[in-house]
């Protein structure tokens, strides 16, 4: 990953006429690396975090919830199901975490999975504020995007080679709006290996790579497509992301 | 480089067309306003060239005024920046102008990038962004630093170049 520099430092190299140079230092900024390994650490730290605090946002909201119903405000639920009244609550409430968004579609299945969903939520909001910034930056010294292909190649060849050094492996499509990008040795879960198995490390690389979905999602929104991105991880460390264009795009 | 190329405005436009930042330096205050309605103008422009001639950011000469000549530039991502500098007989080259647009949309990026300037519903943000960062809403404070300082060293080379 590259981000910028905070002072612009004027390059001696550029082949501008001197009184320029400090402006073609603004207009082409030095870009700067994370560390492979450092990211991974960072990766496993943050997810630790978001979970703590999508479990202490939900036991919030649950609260919350218990006392309107006890003050009688909303009916008690017949079926562990929210309704509208509960969703406004939940806009409304601000939580203490970086992502500052409210867990997401809550299942009607059991707290583990609320809370999984709420940490996949997080995730993917951090991973759509930064995909669609750093497009903003690799669109630098290209020109406008043509056609739909156009914005998935960008995507593909761009993005990938930037986030996760290398480009994806394999593009399909059906022609009608849904791309599957493959990547037979994606990044971010090459190095995932769970203690309890094959099965357990699967299902726990389904909340990492989240975060690269978020980054799709969101350079894609920046380029106008309001896309839905899902990820699929079978077996590591292929992984493949499935993009649905909305219609007439 | 023209040494006489004066800066009188620059006006940043979202992909919804709602103006995010104009920033003017010229002196004279009580024309402050005409800026917006020249970046208002510029707009139907920007679209029928954009349209056309696809495949270049940089898209010239827009249409020149009384006394300024309006230039333009849209980046891939939708956002139109609009630059208003004063009417000038020197020639003005295309590449010096390309320059100072690319530095204005870094300018934009790095101050987009910033995660706290948005602090609701990112789902929403993402299809709206510009919605509550409006024009003069204080959020911008670092995109105008940073044009501020654009526009200073833009003004500073046409300073020295005559000096020396």
């Amino acid at each position: 990953m590259s981000s910028r520099n905070s002072l612009p430092v004027p390059s001696s190299s550029s082949s501008v006429p001197p009184h320029l140079a400090a402006l073609a230092a603004f207009s082409d900024p030095p870009t700067r690396h994370v560390d492979g390994a450092m990211m991974d650490y960072f990766l496993i730290e943050t997810v630790n975090a978001l979970r703590q605090s999508s479990k202490i946002a939900l036991t919030r909201e649950r609260e919350r919830e218990k006392e309107m119903i006890e003050a009688g405000l909303i009916p008690p639920p017949a079926l562990p199901v929210k309704d509208t009244k509960d969703s406004a609550v939940s806009a409304r409430d601000s939580t203490g975490s970086l992502a500052s968004t409210k867990g997401g579609k809550v299942a009607a299945a059991g707290p583990v999975d609320e809370e999984e969903e709420a940490l996949k939520v997080r995730l993917e909001t951090i991973g759509i504020h930064v995909g669609s910034n750093f497009s903003e930056r690799l669109c630098r010294d290209r020109g406008l995007f043509t056609e739909t292909l156009d914005a998935i190649k960008f995507i593909c060849k761009d993005i990938w080679a930037a986030c996760w050094d290398k480009q994806v492996d394999n593009l399909r499509t059906n022609h009608r709006g849904v791309y599957v990008l493959q990547d037979n040795s994606f990044k971010t879960i090459s190095r995932l290996s769970s203690w309890q198995g094959r099965p357990d490390a699967v299902r726990k690389a389904k909340v990492y790579v989240s975060m690269p979905a978020g980054i799709i999602k969101g350079a894609l929104a920046r380029l106008g497509y309001n896309a839905t991105v899902s990820p699929e991880v079978t077996n590591l460390p292929q992984c493949t992301f499935q993009v649905k264009l909305p219609k007439g795009s | 480089m023209a040494p006489n190329l004066r800066l009188n405005a620059v006006a940043f436009i979202s992909p919804q067309n709602h103006p995010i930042l104009i920033r003017t330096f010229s002196k004279q205050d009580e024309n402050a306003i005409k800026y917006h309605y020249i970046a208002h103008t510029s707009l139907d422009v920007i679209e029928e060239r954009a349209s056309s001639k696809s495949s270049e950011c940089y898209l010239g000469l827009l249409y020149s005024m009384e006394d300024v000549a309006v230039y333009g530039y849209i980046t891939p991502l939708k956002v139109k920046i609009v630059l208003a500098a004063a009417l000038t007989d020197a020639v003005v080259r295309d590449v010096d102008l390309n320059m100072i647009f690319k530095a204005l949309h870094m300018a934009y990026y790095s101050a987009i990038s910033n995660p706290f300037l948005v602090l609701q519903d990112p789902a929403s943000a993402v299809h709206d962004s510009s919605r509550p960062l409006l024009a003069g809403s204080p959020k911008w404070k670092h995109l105008r630093r940073r044009i501020d300082e654009i526009a200073r060293i833009v003004g500073n080379s046409s300073n020295t170049s005559t000096g020396g």
